[in-house]
Formats: C-alpha cells, structure tokens, sequence
C-alpha cells in the first residue's frame, strides 16, 4: 500500500469516528432533554396533585453522568478542550505542533487513569451486586457501564487522533495536523459564537 | 511543596496542555511523590459522585435553556422593545444595548451568549445613527457580561458546588448587584455623551403608545425569568428542578414562535453537550485535584501560608482583586473560577468574609476577566460581530465600563449588604 491509500485509510477511519461521537452526543443530548422532561413532570405532579413520583434525581443523575462522558469524545474532535495559549501563540510552527502533541499525550494520560479507575468502580459494583440507597434500588453497574464506556471511547478517539496526528507530523502536513489538534484561538471561538448569533437573530438556523 | 506544585502547573499550563489535563496530571504527580498511600485510586469513586450530583445537572440544564432561548427567535423584538423605552437617554440606544442585555441575562446563565444575541441586533445601529463606534462596541461587551451575574447563572452554580454554599442565596444575593452594575454601566454613557454630545447620535422618539405596545415583546424573558428565578423563590423547585421547567418553558416558547425544527434541535443538542462536557472534565479533574491536595496537606500549607502573612482582611481583598484581574488577561474565565475557588474562597471565609458576598465579588472579577485584553472574550465576540475596524476600538470602548466593575466592587466591599440583604430576607 502507498502513503497516500494508507492516509485515506487513516481519514475515512477518522471521518467514521467522528460521526460515531457525534451521534453518541445526540443520544446523550436526548438523555439530558429527556431528564429535563421527567424532572419537569415530577415538580408539576408533585406541586398540582400532591404525587411524589421521586426517582427524577436520582435518574437524571445517571444520565447526566452518561451524556457527559459520551459527550468528550466530541468535544475533542472540536477542540474544544480550554488550553492557554498565552506561550503557544508566539512558538513557531514546528514547536506548536509539538506542544500539540504534547498537549493530547497528557489528555491521554488523564483520560485512560480515569477511565481505568472507573472501570473499577463499575466492576466493584457488579461484583458485589451493589444497589443505589434508594427507592429504586437501581444495580449501579448498569448506568456505571454506560459511563465508563463513554469514557473508553474517549480515550480510543484521543489514541485515533494521536496517530492521526503523528501521521500528519511526520510527513509534514501542518495544515491536517492543526485541523487535527491545533489550539483553537480566541479569535476562531469567538468567530463561532458570533456567527451563531447572527445566525439565530437572522433565523437562518429555524 | 508549595514550590514544586505551583512551577508544575504552570509549566503544565504554559505547554498549552488541556486545563482539565493538566490539574488531573499534576494531581497523578503529586500522589507519588507526597504521598505514603496510593491516592488515585479515589479518583473513579469520585469522578462517579461527581458526575451524578444532583445539583450540578443544573449545569446541562441551564445551557440548553440558554441554547433553546437563543434559537427561539424574540431577541429583535424584545431588543426594538427595549429601544422605544430607553433611547430617549443621552446615548441613545447604548441604553438598549445594556437594558436588553439585562434582561436577557435573567434567562440566559452565560455573558458570551448574551454578548453575541443583543450584539447582532444592535452593531447594524451604530452607522445609521452616528454613534460613537467604540462607546457602542463597549457598551455590548460589558452589557453582555451581566449574563452570569443575574439569575440564572452557570458559574453561580459551579461556585456554590465548589464552596458547598447555597445556589438559591447566591441568585438572590446577585439581583441587586446585577442591575445596580446595569445602572452603572447607563450611568458611564451618560457620563460620556454629557461630555461628548455627539457621541449619542441622532436621538430616538417614541410614543408612549408606542412604548406600550412594545411591552408585549417582553413578555417571553420575562415569563421564563419568573418560571425559573421565581420557582425557586416560592419554595417549588430546586435550582436543578427550576432548570428543567425553565427548558419546558424555553421549548413551548420556540414551538410558538414556529421555531421549534428538528435541525434547531440537533444544533441545541450538540452545543449544550460540547459545553458541557468542557466544564465538566475540568470539574472532575479539579475536584480529584483537590482531593490530592488536601490529602498530602497542600491546601493546608498554603492556607498556613498565606495567613500566615498577617495582612488584614482588607488588604488580603486587595491582593484577590489584584490576582483576579491578572489571571483574567490570560485564562479563560470557568477554568479559572474551578482552579482557583478552592483555594481563595476558604482563606477568605477564614478571615471572616461571607462566602455568599464572596462568590459575588468573584463573578464581577470574571466580568472584569471577560472584556479586558489580550484574552477577554467578549471583547473578541463583538469584533467578529464586525466584520471590519480595529480590535483596539472594543478595548478602548470597554475601558470605561471596566471602570463600572471596579466601582461596582469598591461598593460592595464597603456595603455588603448590597448582596446580602436580599437573600436575608428570604431565610427569615
């Protein structure tokens, strides 16, 4: 196989990474829009009918834990993780680019300590058979399941972006690696957020 | 240990490395080299806990609120509503500019948000009025950083969680400082256009039928305003459970104005994940941080540390403005409440500062952080707003509202009451 094949290969698997976390952050969008309806209805029942339905807290919580770890991945692939870039903005190129690199290594690190000791805590509570202190006695290893996975994910998307990037390093394509992993100046964010905004006044997005 | 802690997150930090990154890595760090007993094993114990607070599932709740609300089409109207009442002040519609801001911000929990939204409005205004552009600029910038100071605000709720201090008082003890600082910033162009008359512009007339008919265009903000902030007042809600009615209300409001679609939905879904998946991270990380800290007596020594200087309670406030104010040019400003809340608010609560006051303080630090340079960025959401001129005319047109803040935070200091009456009188 050439280099280029073996790059599009690399791409293709990117692009198809990216779409699996974007539909991972739908779902848990839909699992916050969804907490945010259950709570909703267990204050209006409790307020107008005096009906303590309970266990919105409690489900919510879990939810909210899986749609943010799910959400990471996401957030990665947008660089949208705050770093400083007080030093970084006056490095040259090649020197950015590695501090790029540098930057998703330690990302990495963070990501897969976290996700090993959360692993943990989900396979304590299976073995033990452990049940939230609750009405609903809910087995925790199930919604600490769907939470670590969220986090594993995360941590395979940062090792995908981590080859992708070295990949691009070594055969100097600068443009690709800063797509990849560069830091998002204030100036590109704060370009986003106005172009929202127009977009919303203007009605373009309904 | 002080030493060796404070050079690794800074040479973490000026890397470039991820801010949740590097507090999490400095805490792997730390673990070994302090501590007798294996510490990072909590760490998933805890990240669980976190994660599934209930009070902190107030944070998705309030950024899809604020998304939804975006996207639900009455900004234009309730901005043109806010001219026809304001604009005939000397500044014309500057005063729109901060009084739609306001309002907005008693819906929305973000500045950027509120910034971008009133700043699309009004910048078209400037040339076809003749105002002066940078006094304009400024007066959406600053306008916008009222977003986290008035209810509902997504940095209140990260600093009530960080000082286990009540999310309900702290809103409360927000409202009068929030529109006090909106009076002040009125007052600054006021001020100005006494002294420049021809930075007003061409003066604005309405009638006062007019200016009735328009009060119809309040009514949305105003309706989640009170079904948010007003819930948790009547004793109905929790600040999470006010979150969740406050995205019902937001999506009958859109499905009204025939803005609910899919796509409007989808784009709501993602941004509100993105972010919050962003404060989160950094959340966990800081939270396990901590938890190192303390453990190997890291907080501890530089509490020791510091108190030990024996500067007065007054002079310690001085140093906490000072230090706000430069972190601010250069960190972003959640990043900078989680990493450093934890240190400062105890030292300050040990000295005999309210801890409600406090986290008011703090926030008008982070408004002040949000439009000066080089890294304030509300600053750079009005200049993409642009398209064309000089960054240096949003920077010297803030300038005077920066002022504001700075006058804004003398008076606090001096009345705390200013903050703390309001939610006294609701516990009694």
């Amino acid at each position: 196989m050439n280099q280029i094949s073996h790059r599009s290969l690399l791409a293709r698997t990117f692009a198809q990474a990216r779409r699996l976390s974007l539909i991972g952050v739908w779902i848990g969008g839909l699992l916050t829009l969804a907490s945010a309806l259950l709570i909703s209805y267990d204050v209006i029942v409790r307020r107008l009918f005096g009906i303590t339905i309970g266990g919105s807290d409690e489900l919510s919580g879990y939810a909210f834990a899986i749609s943010t770890s799910w959400a990471l991945a996401y957030t990665a692939l947008e660089r949208a993780n705050v770093r400083i870039d007080l030093v970084y903005q006056h490095m040259p190129v090649r020197v950015a680019a590695l501090l790029d690199g540098i930057a998703l290594v330690a990302l990495g690190v963070f990501s897969v300590y976290l996700t090993y000791h959360a692993h943990e805590v989900a396979l304590q509570s299976w073995q033990q058979g452990s049940r939230a202190n609750t009405p609903l006695a809910t087995p925790l290893w199930l919604p600490q399941l769907m939470w670590v996975a969220g986090l594993a994910w995360f941590s395979m998307i940062l090792a995908l972006m981590l080859v992708r990037a070295s990949v691009a390093m070594l055969s100097g394509d600068m443009a690709t690696l800063k797509a990849v992993c560069g830091v998002k100046s204030v100036h590109e964010e704060a370009e986003e957020e106005a172009a929202t905004g127009i977009r919303l006044v203007k009605g373009e997005a309904a | 240990m002080i030493a060796v802690a404070l050079v690794l997150l800074l040479a973490l930090m000026a890397l470039s490395i991820p801010v949740a990154a590097s507090l999490g890595v400095l805490g792997l760090l730390l673990d070994p080299i302090y501590s007798m007993l294996p510490l990072s094993r909590a760490m998933g114990e805890m990240a669980w806990g976190t994660s599934t607070e209930f009070l902190l599932v107030a944070i998705p709740l309030f950024i899809m609120l604020g998304e939804i609300l975006l996207r639900a089409g009455f900004a234009e109207r309730m901005y043109g509503a806010m001219s026809l009442w304001l604009s005939w002040l000397p500044g014309g519609l500057m005063h729109a500019n901060i009084g739609a801001s306001t309002l907005f911000a008693a819906t929305s929990g973000s500045s950027v948000a509120t910034a971008a939204t009133v700043g699309t409005v009004a910048i078209p205004q400037i040339k076809r009025f003749g105002y002066n552009e940078p006094l304009f600029l400024g007066s959406i910038a600053a306008g916008g950083t009222l977003g986290i100071l008035i209810p509902p605000s997504i940095n209140l709720v990260i600093y009530g969680v960080l000082t286990n201090s009540s999310v309900p008082q702290l809103y409360l003890a927000g409202i009068i400082p929030g529109l006090l600082m909106a009076l002040l910033f009125m007052a600054v162009i006021i001020v100005a256009c006494k002294i420049k008359p021809h930075w007003g512009g061409q003066r604005v007339t309405a009638s006062w039928s007019e200016r009735l008919r328009s009060l119809v265009h309040l009514l949305p903000p105003a309706g989640i305003f009170l079904l948010v902030v007003g819930s948790i007042y009547a004793g109905v809600a929790t600040p999470t459970e006010a979150a969740a009615l406050g995205v019902l209300g937001a999506l009958v409001l859109a499905a009204l104005f025939g803005r609910l679609k899919i796509a409007m939905l989808r784009e709501v879904l993602e941004s509100s994940m993105r972010a919050t998946a962003m404060i989160m991270i950094i959340v966990v990380a800081a939270g396990f941080l901590n938890f190192v800290m303390s453990a190997i007596g890291l907080t501890g020594a530089i509490t020791d540390t510091v108190t030990g200087l024996g500067w007065s309670p007054m002079w310690m406030l001085l140093a906490v403005v000072v230090f706000y104010v430069i972190l601010g040019c250069f960190m972003e400003t959640l990043s900078m409440m989680i990493t450093t809340i934890p240190i400062v608010a105890p030292i300050m609560t040990a000295l005999g500062f309210d801890p409600i006051w406090l986290g008011i303080i703090i926030i008008l630090l982070v408004e002040t952080a949000l439009i000066t340079p080089p890294v304030g960025l509300n600053l750079f959401v009005v200049q993409s707003l642009r398209k064309s001129g000089s960054m240096q005319a949003v920077i010297n047109g803030s300038m005077p509202f920066v002022l504001a803040l700075f006058v804004m935070i003398g008076l606090l200091s001096a009345f705390p009451g200013l903050a703390l009456w309001l939610p006294s009188v609701f516990t009694n």
